[in-house]
């Protein structure tokens, strides 16, 4: 009786441990449709298949609501929008439409849609999956929505293969917004009218998804129905890692092929003597600088901000902090776009001597420092932040004048702060959303579209420019008004541009076609295996 | 005297306080931090008015305890709330998610420190004094102060880099997956005979299991010797000897003694793998619920925090409450 009783004690408690470890598993909704890999399909195969690693994560595949970078790579590889940048340019050209034409003065847009669009599972793509997706996104508002919301007025399909577009007002860089996630059309599969993050379907690309493990893998296979070139290798795995320590072992070990986004300067340096890796570099449009607080005391004193914008040694930093893995950089807008003008250059780098005169101008000596609070986040901008908030603080105090207060704050408090307008010098950086100027000056300096700086800055002429600059067609004529918006910027000083940043690709040395610009998307269709 | 049911029952009764104090205490922990979970979300770019009107979809402009009432009402129907960043996807689906990676890590690294803790502080106890013995209590010292993500990153170099035997990161080579029954790789593998996804998932296993199974075998190491000597010169293991005895069935009867402070430990280790969990999934890019938890934590995600922390004790409860059970059904001195 006693054993059978023991017997039954163990029967329970084996059923407890067993229903633990099933609903671990059958709580959760059904995975994405899996297309079974046996091994050695795997291995016969390898040759056609890529392994890139990555540190980034993929937040939700549905271009209504995803607003990160790498996100958006992958989007730009599944699917498509009506124009696009033409690979390893800043050009835009027609993609899923073939020609398009432009109405009452840069109000109306007119897109002929290609006949051969099928989304991956061969159902056709037309001018009304084309509305329904960018009214979805309208619908939605999610984070990216802004894109549409701002500049589109109404967006209809005049037949199957023609889709019009009224604009609020005539904006130059329309066909650069078109080529962004949010006017990419989506398989009918993505609900309506409700942020779908694991929906697998794509759109109309080059690769469709096979699989998704969130935070764990990414398959994409060549999409069959796709109307261009094919692909060059059949099949990308992506593979997500927590850190860059990690990933450099990974690409070290042969786990990956391509070892992408985010590598540290110091992996980078070390993988450049490895035999059997090359290491990739191209320009990006990715830029850090300081947010000054024109609002607060004693930022808010001109001389105090040409004075911090003359210490500030860029060269130094881009060494010191990066490995030479940066440029300096004089200006919101980043060297090799049109409108650039490194209008910081002025001060100089470095420049105690004039720091100390404007300072001394304002009042302050060896005796009367200037106190400063200098902010940096630990979590958003990788193992090279700290370091960079350092450099800065030596910078300013070499001039013995200037006394730097670090203070630093989580990424989420952070945003906080920064939107209350809470601190006097921040260190920010900015991915652009689309290659113009227009991303490089309005979010920054524009009253109202600034907001999210929180630095208080604002200056009618300024405004006055920027909207000109947005409203007309004319490259020469906008080329002018940025030039004179970036002197207003040098001048007031509300933000001081430091670095802009390189990409790197670290790769298999037997994998060629990896083609970076500035756009900062990496085209996987056009990779492939050297035979 | 109370059954074993009765017990059980009262037992699994003082879980609910528990977990209402931590979930009470998470919930205001969380909003008393700076730190707005919209802000660090969305854009840059998106406007003050677009953000308040999130803050108010998501609950966030009522008054604190409306909030909290809410919550509970929510957790009490067995509801965790929908993750307010990236898609908003269910929590519970976040946690199914992740949770399963955890929990095979947490298996293996446990049973790992247990197996060799067991070992270790057997071989020192019956060969006490010496230099074993010695080099053994040095083991303990030594794994219980390593740092994980150091030591990780040192059996990374020696045996995924230099020799090249094992992965260094993820749970399986990419399209091996096995098909979804339980979550947990191993056991899929086997339940769908997938034996080159189970060696797959058992590679990977291997260095992160090994890192958390160290660093957790000190404790055990010290606790297996010193309660072996102890039983060892019980006047219960002379008699045996006096009576010549087998030494294997002896050292059987004093391990099986000496086994049963080692469960309440293993019921206190459980508990705090979490802790161990996060650096260990971070070294190894292991998807699991630790690195699930600290990323939430930085975006101030406050559902998914509330959600995998109420998760967690009801968990670490559950298994404290089988521990128990256990205990009581190997010491035959515990009465209810």
């Amino acid at each position: 009786m006693k054993l059978k009783d023991g017997i039954l004690k163990v029967l329970l408690l084996a059923a407890i441990i067993a229903i633990v470890v099933a609903a671990s598993g059958c709580a959760q909704k059904e995975a994405p449709a899996e297309t079974a890999t046996p091994a050695e399909t795997v291995e016969t195969e390898a040759a056609k298949e890529i392994v890139i690693g990555v540190t980034d994560k993929v937040t939700d595949l549905d271009p209504s609501n995803a607003y990160d970078f790498y996100t958006w790579e992958v989007m730009n590889n599944v699917m498509g929008g009506l124009m696009r940048y033409k690979p390893g340019t800043t050009e835009i050209e027609p993609y899923l439409a073939e020609s398009y034409e432009v109405q009452d003065n840069g109000k109306v847009y007119i897109f002929k849609l290609r006949k051969d669009l099928k989304f991956a599972d061969g159902t056709p793509c037309t001018a009304q999956d084309v509305v329904r997706s960018i009214k979805r996104v309208m619908e939605i508002n999610g984070d990216p929505a802004w894109l549409v919301t701002d500049f589109v007025e109404d967006v209809e399909a005049v037949d199957d293969y023609t889709v019009k577009f009224t604009l609020k007002t005539p904006v130059s860089y329309f066909l650069a917004l078109l080529a962004t996630p949010p006017y990419f059309p989506v398989h009918p599969a993505y609900k309506a009218n409700e942020i779908d993050p694991d929906q697998t379907a794509g759109g109309v690309g080059p690769y469709r998804i096979v699989k998704w493990v969130r935070d764990q893998e990414l398959i994409l296979e060549a999409n069959p129905y796709f109307f261009g070139e094919k692909p060059k290798t059949e099949r990308i795995i992506v593979r997500f890692y927590q850190d860059a320590t990690t990933l450099r072992l990974a690409v070290e070990r042969g786990d990956v092929d391509i070892a992408w986004r985010t590598l540290t300067p110091v992996d980078l340096e070390s993988l450049k003597q490895n035999p059997k890796l090359k290491v990739i570099e191209a320009p990006g449009a990715y830029i850090r600088y300081i947010v000054v607080n024109v609002a607060m005391e004693p930022t808010n004193e001109k001389l105090v901000r040409k004075a911090i914008a003359a210490a500030v040694d860029r060269n130094d930093i881009a060494q010191r902090v990066y490995m030479g893995t940066v440029e300096p950089l004089y200006t919101l807008i980043p060297m090799g776009m049109w409108g650039h003008k490194s209008v910081f250059d002025k001060y100089g780098d470095g420049n105690i001597e004039l720091a100390k005169e404007l300072l001394a101008q304002a009042g302050y000596d060896e005796n009367n420092k200037l106190k400063v609070e200098l902010w940096w986040t630990p979590t958003h901008y990788g193992d090279t932040e700290k370091d960079l908030a350092q450099v800065l603080k030596e910078q300013l105090e070499a001039t013995g004048v200037i006394e730097v207060e670090l203070k630093s704050a989580e990424w989420s408090t952070y945003v906080d702060y920064l939107r209350k307008g809470a601190m006097m010098l921040s260190l920010l950086g900015w991915y652009p959303d689309y290659l113009d100027p227009d991303d490089y000056t309005t979010p920054f300096l524009k009253s109202g579209s600034n907001k999210w700086l929180g630095n208080g800055y604002s200056n009618p002429e300024m405004d006055e420019l920027l909207d000109k600059a947005a409203a007309s067609t004319d490259i020469n004529e906008r080329t002018k008004y940025y030039e004179q918006a970036q002197d207003i910027l040098a001048e007031d000083v509300p933000i001081i541009p430091l670095i802009q940043g390189k990409l790197y690709v670290v790769a298999n040395k037997d994998i060629s076609g990896i083609t970076l610009d500035p756009t900062m998307i990496f085209r996987y269709w056009l990779l492939e295996w050297e035979t | 005297m109370p059954s074993l049911k009765t017990y059980i029952i009262t037992r699994a009764l003082t879980v609910l306080p528990t977990v209402l104090i931590l979930l009470t205490v998470v919930f205001f922990i969380l909003r008393v931090l700076p730190g707005d979970p919209i802000a660090a979300m969305v854009g840059q770019k998106v406007p003050p008015e677009v953000l308040e009107k999130m803050r108010e979809e998501a609950g966030l402009n009522k008054p604190l305890i409306v909030q909290y009432v809410d919550y509970l009402s929510s957790v009490f129907r067995g509801d965790l709330g929908k993750s307010m960043i990236w898609g908003k996807r269910p929590v519970i689906d976040e946690i199914m998610d992740r949770f399963p990676a955890t929990l095979e890590l947490t298996i293996f690294g446990f049973a790992l420190s247990v197996l060799i803790g067991l070992i270790t502080g057997s071989i020192a106890a019956f060969r006490r004094g010496s230099a074993i013995d010695t080099s053994m209590r040095i083991y303990s010292i030594v794994a219980y102060t390593l740092f994980i993500p150091w030591f990780g990153m040192l059996l990374q170099m020696v045996f995924g880099i230099y020799l090249g035997m094992f992965p260094i990161g993820g749970r399986i080579d990419p399209g091996l997956e096995p098909a979804r029954i339980t979550g947990l790789y191993v056991v899929d593998s086997l339940l769908t005979l997938n034996f080159d996804s189970l060696s797959s998932a058992l590679l990977h296993l291997f260095l992160p299991s090994l890192t958390l199974g160290i660093v957790l075998s000190g404790a055990y190491t010290r606790l297996v010797r010193n309660n072996l000597i102890d039983v060892l010169s019980q006047d219960f293991i002379l008699a045996y000897r006096a009576r010549g005895i087998r030494s294997s069935k002896i050292a059987f009867h004093a391990m099986k003694n000496a086994f049963i402070p080692v469960i309440t430990l293993m019921g206190l280790q459980f508990a705090i793998l979490l802790a161990g969990a996060v650096l260990t999934e971070t070294t190894f890019s292991w998807p699991g619920m630790g690195t699930f938890l600290l990323e939430r934590i930085q975006y101030r995600d406050y559902t998914s925090v509330q959600g995998a922390i109420v998760f967690y004790a009801l968990f670490v409860a559950l298994i404290s409450l089988i521990v128990d059970v256990i205990y009581a059904l190997v010491d035959p001195r515990i009465r209810y």
